[in-house]
């Protein structure tokens, strides 16, 4: 187990590697000029000079980029040329508001989710049945910014039951996590129904059955458990994504996050942001996908063996 | 049902009541974060308003526009327009309780100079006598800059300009706490209305008032302005309450019309245009250019599409900072356009290109100018990109035409006349116009102290500028901003730094 889980992060570092070189030459094939954003209307061309020489946007590509990749073996990810902070540092004041949207947007899209698809696959084909399959198809069709703005007027603006936007307390991260959350749930209430609905066919299911085991019984003790795989695929397919900034949800709600970090820094072609934003998003897909592995071995025993048998 | 379900949402999430107005806090937006509290890098409207708010100036301009007295309780400036004397206020304190002193000033100014600052705004400052040298990094002190006494500080020019006083109210001359220089980015050391509680990046900037301000201490105690990015989310925040000061866009007018809000519009000191480059063909030709001007119907763009919040520019100056008004230079008229070209050697059209920066408000309103510019044969196509490659775009003179705006940092004439065309800025970062004439009245304009024979030659280089037609003179737009009812004291000023919200006002009404 450790030794899968050490070859995985090996493997990663291809990965990474990749993901430094492909952001380092897209930034230099894109047009627009860094000094642009740091100089206001008026400035002088020695000022111009004088920030690139600072910046040392004046040195041959390659050598730009061994210094680079240099320094970020030493831990060193370079500074905003906007605020001149550490990349690193606005990263991590970011990252706890993220990983926060994150985790409540997957626990709506798990409980909403899970629960509709269960309720709908107690009878197939009812209408409740085919309510929630149209609503879950409406979820996973809708714009993420359209369902947010729609919140923020309705539950905002409308209702008032919240606040609009914003970011504080308890009751400013409803709104973005539902929103954010939305597809997910969608999709796993979509899963969670085939699922279900294929396990509850299984011969052993019918054994429950009669054994003379409640309904309630069968469905949650022995149908259920198999829905966590599904449960886990989304985590891991969407998870991953939330980690990495959720762009358009973040504007929306005015939400301090890195896809907002990472929007404003391409804007501004501030490069070592854009830089240490797009690497870290790599990170955190990297190890959730790892993650992600290692669990399904821990709840489906089938794959574990399967690994074992492998290695 | 849906009682039901609120009660259910707030009991379970202990959400409290979203209606409460918190009356000692005035809450405001800006649509992105501020770059820091450092005013050697206040390069953006944004920072340089919050800049505003934290520090003083030796000099600042009021709600309407006049110079008034800051640090400096008074100046005076030699007859030969090099000598500038300032006397010093001796009771303002920094927000950490040093006194301000004529120390502070020259270190703050001294410290934008300073080549390891690396500041971009050294362009307010290098006219002072050894400034460039100090600038080089030659000398260890800019010898135009002295203080005489405790209360006294000399700043000599190597040649006489007029506009340098102003330039000492914007941000980047701002006074900074000589003992608090170290962090100024995250950390502002000044001695201004407001003093910073807590910056969350792209979620808040929270203020509390400064009760020792030395001219009388904001009506409200507490400052919030929330980064939004989002025009529809600032626009929610506002119709909930949550914002007492909301800057309508312009394409939003008309929905917020009958809304039961106050309502305040200022003129503001801009001007919208297409500039040609008139370095090369088609555009350096100047019958070329006029046809452009009279092809388009702009009164109606004005009264139709901007829902008649803005004003028809007679030339690249706001009527405003012009001593007498002059009449509009070039009014719709195809007829003449269609002569124009011909005259011109395009009687069979042309093709061009017009580029734009993608977030434009007013994107349908470079719509409206391509159809009549099609009318008489001038077939335009529009290319949107983002503001960065835009900028980089104009300053290296690719593009034929682009549409552009210009707000002054300063209610003067030179401010629109000297930065967009004397050769040496138009040349190098805008449409390449070079004419020496123009040159020579701005210059002219540079060293004049303000009075009415600098008016009149400022008038002069408005019409001489729109004879010439570098650009197609569009118009000045008002803004409106809309304010809650419980909001009273708020008038907008045409200049970006001159609010400082001192006089609002927030009560239960």
């Amino acid at each position: 187990m450790i030794r899968y889980f050490i070859n995985r992060l090996l493997q990663a570092i291809p990965v990474l590697f990749g993901v430094i070189i492909i952001t380092f030459i897209l930034m230099y094939v894109i047009p627009g000029d860094p000094v642009l954003s740091m100089v206001g209307e008026r400035y002088s061309e020695e000022t111009i000079q004088r920030l690139r020489e600072e910046m040392h946007l004046n040195d041959p590509v390659p050598i730009q980029f061994i210094r680079y990749v240099g320094n970020i073996l030493q831990g060193d990810f370079g500074k905003s040329f906007i605020t001149g902070e550490p990349v690193i540092v606005a990263i991590m004041e970011k990252f706890p508001n993220t990983m926060m949207l994150a985790i409540v947007a997957m626990f709506f899209a798990v409980l909403i989710g899970v629960t509709l698809g269960m309720i709908s696959s107690i009878s197939p084909g009812s209408i409740l049945d085919r309510g929630i399959m149209i609503l879950a198809l409406a979820g996973i069709s809708a714009p993420v910014f359209w369902v947010g703005l729609i919140l923020v007027l309705v539950v905002g603006v409308m209702l008032q039951w919240l606040p609009p936007t914003g970011f504080g307390g308890v009751e400013y991260i409803i709104l973005p996590a539902l929103t954010l959350g939305l597809r997910s749930a969608a999709y796993l209430a979509r899963l969670t129904r085939s699922t279900m609905l294929e396990v509850l066919s299984q011969d052993y299911i019918r054994t429950a059955r009669s054994k003379g085991l409640p309904e309630w019984k069968v469905f949650l003790k022995h149908a259920f458990p198999n829905t966590l795989i599904p449960v886990i695929t989304v985590i891991g397919t969407d998870f991953g994504s939330y980690l990495s900034g959720a762009v358009l949800t973040e504007s929306i709600f005015g939400w301090p996050g890195i896809g907002r970090l990472a929007l404003e820094a391409i804007l501004k072609r501030d490069f070592p942001v854009i830089q240490g934003t797009v690497l870290f998003m790599a990170v955190m897909f990297v190890i959730m996908n790892v993650i992600v592995d290692l669990l399904y071995g821990v709840i489906d025993p089938r794959i574990r063996m399967e690994r074992s048998d492998k290695q | 049902m849906l009682n039901a379900l609120r009660v259910l949402i707030l009991t379970l999430l202990f959400a409290g009541c979203t209606k409460d107005i918190d009356y000692q806090t005035l809450t405001i937006t800006y649509s992105a974060d501020i770059r820091g509290f450092d005013p050697a890098f206040a390069t953006d409207l944004r920072t340089g308003k919050v800049v505003s708010l934290l520090y003083d100036n030796l000099v600042r301009f009021d709600l309407d526009m006049n110079l008034v007295p800051g640090a400096a309780k008074r100046w005076s400036v030699s007859a030969d327009g090099r000598k500038y004397t300032f006397i010093i206020r001796n009771n303002i304190r920094f927000h950490n309780g040093d006194l301000l002193t004529v120390d502070d000033i020259i270190v703050s100014f001294e410290r934008i100079l300073n080549p390891q600052t690396i500041s971009p705004q050294t362009w307010l400052l290098d006219r002072i006598s050894g400034a460039k040298d100090y600038l080089q990094g030659d000398t260890d002190h800019v010898k135009g800059l002295t203080a005489i006494n405790d209360s006294t500080v000399v700043i000599k020019l190597d040649v006489p300009f007029s506009p340098f006083i102003q330039y000492l109210a914007m941000p980047a001359t701002a006074i900074i706490n000589k003992n608090e220089m170290k962090h100024l980015s995250k950390i502002p050391a000044g001695s201004g209305p407001w003093k910073l509680d807590e910056w969350e990046r792209d979620g808040e900037i929270l203020f509390t008032r400064n009760d020792d301000y030395w001219e009388g201490s904001p009506k409200i105690e507490h400052l919030r302005i929330r980064i939004l990015s989002e025009i529809m989310t600032q626009s929610a925040e506002f119709e909930a309450g949550t914002l007492d000061i909301y800057e309508v866009p312009h394409g939003e007018l008309e929905y917020w019309r009958n809304k039961n809000y106050n309502k305040k519009e200022v003129n503001e000191l801009n001007i919208w245009y297409v500039g040609m480059n008139c370095s090369r063909p088609p555009f350096n030709n100047v019958y070329l250019r006029k046809a452009m001007n009279y092809a388009i119907d702009r009164e109606k763009i004005i009264h139709i599409l901007l829902n008649g919040s803005a004003t028809l520019a007679t030339g690249s100056l706001p009527p405003q900072l012009l001593a007498e008004q002059p009449k509009v230079y070039y009014d719709y008229n195809p007829r003449r356009a269609i002569e124009l070209l011909k005259k011109a050697g395009h009687e069979n059209g042309l093709k061009t290109e017009l580029v734009v920066a993608g977030g434009s408000e007013m994107f349908h309103v470079l719509e409206a100018l391509q159809s009549d510019w099609a009318a008489v044969g001038i077939n335009v196509e529009i290319k949107r990109s983002d503001w960065n490659v835009f900028k980089t775009a104009v300053r290296e003179g690719k593009p034929d035409l682009y549409y552009l705006d210009w707000y002054a940092d300063y209610p003067d004439g030179e401010n629109f006349l000297y930065p967009l065309f004397h050769s040496k800025e138009s040349m190098t970062k805008r449409n390449r116009f070079s004419d020496p004439d123009v040159d020579a009245i701005i210059e002219k304009i540079q060293q004049l102290p303000n009075n009415t024979k600098r008016q009149s030659l400022i008038v002069e280089a408005n019409n001489m500028i729109a004879d010439k037609a570098p650009w197609v003179f569009l118009w000045h737009t008002k803004t409106t901003y809309l304010t809650q009812n419980w909001i009273g004291g708020f008038s907008p000023s045409p200049i970006f730094n001159a609010q400082r919200y001192i006089y609002v006002t927030k009560e239960i009404s």
